[in-house]
């Protein structure tokens, strides 16, 4: 029998292991460049995931793998693991699009790469996970003082949160540790994987579905369509984008050649919700209706100033403001409303009154 | 136009007095500079003795909120006399700074 140290290791796998310790620097340089180059690569794609993660595999859990089956190996080349990256993606159909992009950045060795999610039987669960095998080529990184970095491999997992999560849990219960677990605990543990999966599954159709609606919804308000459109945050944010209140913005900025200023022009979607407003039409039959006498107010206040400066956010405030004195609101109100726009604060009645008496004045003007 | 600031740990009392205007306004902005580039600093201007302010002057409170709030820190008017307030009212600005 061949002799063994006092870790049980012979001379084969203290070679494995001394090459190991040699080469530390090159695997710690390999995981900067992997995880370096994950990262610019999901930000260029603006994928968002839940976490890129790497690690050199330490040497106690080396010496524990060479234990295992160190004859398996004939070389450190031959263990494809000892850098690991990770990245959890939020959604499954994310897991080939970062699987294509490291296909892109990395050599993947395809002979030793395998798609756990695929090797399923129709009645099982379980360990769903992409793993590559990858080389960095030396197109990406190339130091000629450390040509290993080009030759020694590294694995790269791909998977979901929640197949992160199960395979921790799996991991977590000792499933892989050899101690037999009852029949019953492991058929739970595989229903709770068939739960993960459908719920991943239902986790992409979902955001497909929304996407679509999105995508239908920023269609219609770029047309000009907007009885069909509700009111809420999504479309808010699409109409905004249209720049709708561009031209009143534009007249009132002229009365003083004034800078316009962004404010906080969203924050009015709470308002208008409870103004009554249920769709973008609504919003757009206040700006037909109420343009010319919101343009009015605003000259009456500026005109007389030498105030060159106003905030986007004035063409609306003033188109509200004769939207809710026309139908009839009171100082009350009024004040509710500014409540709305500015914040609580002792000035927001004083605030309505001095615009409900200017509007009062603009109207018997007119009269 | 005179500017007082005290201050106790990262909160800051501004109290500016008299006419923010073209002339007082570099005054007013050399006083706040310091502010400007303080980290996680609150920031409540008095504005009791604040007579009139000009464009000039909206323009200095709201960098001075752009810089307080891209380092953390908040900015908050309190006290305004009658005609300041106008003045924030019916150029919307009273929608973008927090006025108490």
């Amino acid at each position: 029998m061949e002799p063994r140290d006092e870790r049980g290791l012979d001379l084969h796998c203290q070679c494995i292991l001394d090459e190991y310790r040699e080469m530390l620097p090159v695997f710690q340089k390999m995981q900067e460049i992997v995880v370096q180059q994950l990262r610019e690569c999901l930000g260029r794609f603006n994928i968002l995931v839940t976490a890129v993660e790497a690690r050199v595999k330490s040497e106690p859990s080396l010496i524990g793998k060479l234990q295992l089956k160190g004859r398996k190996y004939r070389t450190l080349a031959d263990l494809t693991d000892i850098v690991g990256a990770r990245v959890i993606t939020f959604y499954s159909d994310e897991v080939d699009k970062i699987a294509a992009l490291a296909e892109d950045v990395f050599e993947v060795d395809r002979q030793n790469s395998v798609d756990k999610r695929k090797m399923h039987e129709l009645d099982s669960f379980g360990y769903m996970s992409l793993h590559y095998i990858c080389r960095i080529p030396e197109s990406l990184y190339h130091d000629p003082a450390h040509p290993e970095i080009n030759e020694y491999r590294f694995e790269l997992q791909m998977r979901t949160a929640l197949q992160h999560v199960w395979a921790n849990i799996n991991h977590d219960t000792g499933y892989k540790t050899g101690v037999e677990v009852p029949h019953e605990h492991l058929r739970s543990l595989m229903r709770l994987a068939g739960i993960l999966e459908l719920a991943d599954e239902e986790f992409s159709r979902l955001r497909r579905q929304i996407t679509d609606y999105r995508r239908k919804v920023q269609g219609l308000v770029s047309s000009g369509d907007f009885s069909e459109v509700r009111l809420n945050g999504d479309t808010f944010r699409s109409y905004l984008a249209i720049h709708p209140f561009e031209r009143l913005t534009g007249r009132m900025a002229a009365i003083n050649q004034a800078e316009v200023t962004p404010g906080p022009v969203y924050a009015y979607l709470p308002l208008l919700q409870d103004m009554g407003f249920r769709t973008l039409a609504d919003v757009e039959a206040m700006k037909a209706e109420y343009a010319e006498e919101a343009y009015q107010l605003a000259l009456h206040q500026l005109g007389g100033t030498d105030l060159d400066i106003i905030s986007d956010t004035l063409p609306l405030q003033n188109l509200c403001v004769c939207r809710l004195l026309a139908h009839g609101a009171g100082e009350l109100e009024l004040a509710r409303f500014f409540e709305g726009v500015n914040g609580p604060g002792p000035y927001n009645m004083a605030q309505a009154r001095r615009t409900m008496a200017l509007y009062a004045s603009l109207h018997s003007n007119k009269s | 136009m005179n500017v007082q600031i005290e201050q106790n740990e990262n909160q800051y009392r501004v109290a500016p007095a008299g006419r923010l205007d073209t002339n007082s306004a570099p005054q007013f902005q050399e006083a706040l500079e310091p502010l400007m580039q303080a980290v996680q600093a609150h920031v409540t201007v008095d504005c009791s003795g604040l007579e009139y302010t000009s464009s000039q002057g909206l323009r200095l409170f709201l960098m001075l909120q752009k810089s307080l709030s891209k380092n953390g820190g908040s900015l908050v008017l309190t006290d305004m006399q009658p005609a300041v307030k106008e003045v924030f009212d019916i150029t919307g600005f009273s929608n973008i700074i927090t006025i108490r």
